[in-house]
């Protein structure tokens, strides 16, 4: 549950939850929702992953997400939204992709 | 993964039958009176059926070509979710609080009404589906 609640603290992940309610998306169509980098948002997913909230599949170089959120778990994202929890430091809280070594 | 979820429902099924048990011995030895006896174990059900219908938006199954059908599953499970989970806890606190004869009625009416807005909700997202013209189009 402490994954949960740690996905669902950064107002970045909420709204590719909210993107990903209307349809399944492409990694690259989410990416275009947001002014930040490929990496930071691949660092997004996969915080998202790691709590179950999104499921993901590869078709080749393309990865699909689509929704896997339970009632409850749903009703916290709402929650989430309307007390606006993280709102004020979404760029501080993004999780630093890990830097290749050559 | 299959090992952990047939883990989950043994670990359930025990847990009711036991709860079964443990309630039948407490009415047997006066602790319990009839009334209470049927009313924990149904609250327990309700709960049960809240459970078990949180999880389904996330029973997402294999990945489908389409889009559409993509999302038109996705929506389905959330309403079958939600509808059948508040009917689980609706019907908990009709058992938990309600008199006796109005929580027998009421409680089977609530699940059966978000039964049938499941039912309902999927075979309208699903009816534009099929193919057009059904079998005349296999001629």
């Amino acid at each position: 549950m402490n994954k949960v609640f740690k996905a669902l603290a950064d107002p970045t992940r909420r709204r590719v939850l909210e993107l990903l309610r209307q349809r399944p998306m492409t990694a690259g169509e989410l990416s275009e929702h947001f002014a930040v980098s490929k990496p930071t948002m691949s660092a997004h997913f996969a915080v998202l992953r790691e709590a179950d909230l999104i499921d993901a599949h590869k078709q080749g170089t393309t990865i699909t997400y689509r929704l896997k959120l339970s009632v409850l778990e749903e009703a916290l994202l709402g929650f989430s939204q309307a007390f606006g929890i993280g709102a004020a430091s979404p760029a501080r809280d993004a999780p630093q992709p890990e830097k290749e070594t050559p | 993964m299959i090992a952990k979820r047939l883990t989950w429902a043994i670990a359930l099924a025990v847990f009711i039958l036991t709860s079964a048990l443990a309630v039948r011995h407490a009415e047997n030895a006066g602790m319990l009176s009839d009334e209470a006896g049927r009313r924990t174990m149904q609250v327990l059900i309700g709960l049960m059926l809240a459970g078990y219908a949180n999880l389904m938006p996330k029973q997402l199954g294999r990945s489908r070509g389409s889009a559409i059908a993509e999302a038109r599953v996705q929506a389905a499970l959330r309403v079958g979710g939600w509808s059948l989970t508040l009917a689980g806890l609706t019907f908990a606190g009709l058992w938990a609080f309600a008199p006796l004869a109005f929580a027998d009625t009421a409680s089977v009416a609530v699940v059966a009404a978000a039964m049938l807005v499941t039912a309902g909700y999927a075979l309208r997202a699903f009816t534009p589906c099929r193919p057009a013209g059904g079998a005349a189009a296999n001629r």
